[in-house]
């Protein structure tokens, strides 16, 4: 059994369909990315199986429990992490960890949570006074607070500089460690390639792949592309040999090559064979963001790369 | 893989209800000038007041102080409170998503109306407590005649303010609304209700009105208790509607996000 199921989710507001039909299923202690375009629906699915917003079809269970029908059990053992959500914004960071590990039985030590998250230093500081990132910060420890078996992190690390951000990742690392499954929602490609085990894209209200990110990018059939110099004469049917090898063509005195698979090995191990010597070698693999344009079609927003 | 039955059931203990008290304690004490005028503005009232005609008498021998004064200056602790103060709060938390956050976790959103009501409650007592000890310690003014129905008609108009106050709470959509349709009613209700000036010296209509609405009814309802008069059912059957009427109004509308 999985540590989330949704199943057939499906909600409208008004004419906008936010979710079509999404099926999850989170495995207990993984780590799990839900990656979308902006209007994908990513933050209607996640507010569902929090028990945010009641789907109007389709069934949500959470370590077994219904978000609706044991909510206080839910909410016992589910952290969530929230976009734009704000906090009393008088009370110190100290202040609010404690609040919140009140509501919970069970709960991390609110020293040590600050600490992790990197606020020691701002701990007597009031939220108002926070910078975005440091907000962000809080409102992660809080998802945090009741130890919680699994955790939402919606846009986890919007505001954040590129340091704090590795911080926040190895925070999220140490969280499968200890065996939480983490539900991650992001649109940073690097984020979720570096941190999730599966991938569920969505696009326009619905599934379209689950898999790994490498997963992804195989699924997405995009060519590797190989680029050299040759030292002497060079024959490129030596490589429209290979297997792997979809096209060889000159450009610049350069050769270019494009195929899928193991490319690279492949190019090299018959280029030897040829005794042909290379020079300036590069080599581009496909990442997970041209697999997400593949595979959602139109090209992306922009702004929210 | 976890089980169901290990998941411990039940809402959150009294600890969280008490740390979150002190929490919406400690936003409402942060919020200094929140506390400027149901705290000050009495005082205010009472000293200015006082110089002018610490002594004066109604016709029948009755202390101006004590029958139009003190209970002004009481009514507009309560109602500063209750229409201004606890609202603009909860219409913040709801517009900032505060209330939204909460709803992830074990505490209910509901709780923090709860605190929010405690912590109110206990302003008015504070500002009532420094307002009638102010009043005594420098104006010579005794205890209320009838010491059980003053408690009883201050509490009224106190659950009568926090009732309006909800119909703002309510229906305003951000925080700068609230406290605007706020201001706005409490000084309508106070000038209707003698807050600048005797109500005689309004138009016969409005004066009666006024008299019947939250403020009039609550200066009316104190001062009559305070000098020892019978209760004017008028006013108790003005505070009563205007406490269902709001409720309804409330109930009706309020949203948690």
């Amino acid at each position: 059994m999985g540590a989330i199921e949704a199943r057939g989710l499906k909600k409208r507001y008004g004419d906008t369909v936010a979710a079509a039909d999404v099926s999850l299923d989170v495995g207990s202690g993984e780590i799990y990315g839900v990656l979308g375009r902006n209007g994908a629906g990513k933050t209607t699915v996640v507010e569902m199986i929090a028990g945010l917003r009641r789907p109007d079809a389709g069934s949500v269970r959470v370590l077994g429990l219904d978000p609706w029908q044991d909510r206080s059990r839910v909410r016992q053992v589910l952290g969530v992490q929230l976009q734009e959500a704000a906090l009393h914004g008088a009370l110190t960071v100290g202040e609010l960890v404690r609040l919140h590990r009140t509501f919970y039985r069970d709960g991390a030590d609110p020293a040590e949570l600050i600490e992790r998250v990197g606020l020691t230093g701002q701990r007597g500081t009031r939220f108002d006074k926070l910078s975005g990132g440091q907000r962000q910060r809080v409102s992660v420890a809080l998802a945090l607070a009741g130890r919680p078996r699994a955790v939402i992190l919606d846009e986890l690390s919007t505001g954040l500089d590129p340091e704090a951000r590795r911080g926040m990742w190895a925070m999220v690392e140490r969280l499968r460690d200890d065996g939480v499954t983490v539900v991650l929602v992001s649109h940073l490609m690097e984020e979720v390639e570096r941190l999730c085990d599966r991938v569920a894209l969505i696009d326009a209200g619905r599934v379209v792949a689950v898999d790994t990110p490498s997963g992804l990018v195989r699924r997405a059939g995009l060519d590797q592309v190989m680029r050299f110099r040759a030292a002497g004469p060079f024959d490129p049917a030596v490589l429209e040999r290979v297997d792997v090898v979809h096209s060889v063509r000159t450009a610049d005195e350069r050769v270019v090559v494009t195929g899928t698979g193991d490319l690279l090995q492949a190019v090299s191990t018959a280029l030897v064979r040829a005794d042909v010597t290379v020079l300036d070698t590069s080599f581009q693999q496909a990442g997970l963001e041209d697999a997400f344009l593949a595979l959602t079609g139109d090209p992306f927003d922009g702004e929210e790369r | 893989m976890t089980t169901t039955e290990d998941v411990p059931a039940g809402g959150p203990g009294p600890r969280a209800w008490a740390s979150l008290t002190v929490a919406e304690a400690k936003m409402v004490a942060r919020d200094t000038a929140g506390l400027v005028v149901p705290l000050g503005l009495p005082l205010l009232i009472l000293v200015m007041h006082g110089l002018s005609f610490g002594h004066a008498t109604t016709a029948d021998g009755v202390s101006l102080f004590e029958r139009y004064v003190i209970p002004l200056a009481l009514t507009i602790v309560v109602a500063m409170v209750g229409i201004v103060n606890m609202p603009s709060f909860l219409v913040h938390y709801r517009r900032a998503k505060v209330l939204r956050r909460l709803a992830v976790t074990p505490a209910h959103p509901s709780m923090i109306l709860g605190a929010q009501l405690f912590v109110g409650l206990v302003q008015c007592v504070l500002g009532v407590a420094i307002g009638v000890t102010v009043a005594m310690l420098f104006f010579d003014v005794g205890a209320p005649q009838r010491t059980g129905t003053a408690v009883a008609v201050l509490g009224l108009a106190t659950l009568t303010m926090f009732a309006v106050g909800m119909i703002v709470a309510a229906l305003a959509p951000s925080t700068n609304a609230a406290v605007a349709t706020g201001l706005v009613m409490f000084f309508a209700f106070g000038a209707l209700g003698g807050m600048f000036g005797p109500a005689e010296s309004l138009p016969a209509p409005l004066a009666a009105t006024g008299e019947m609405l939250p403020f009039g009814a609550a200066v009316q309802a104190i001062g009559a208790a305070w000098v020892g008069a019978d209760q004017d059912p008028a006013h108790l059957i003005g505070m009563g509607a205007a406490v269902l009427v709001s409720g309804a109004i409330a109930v009706r509308w309020f949203r948690w996000d």
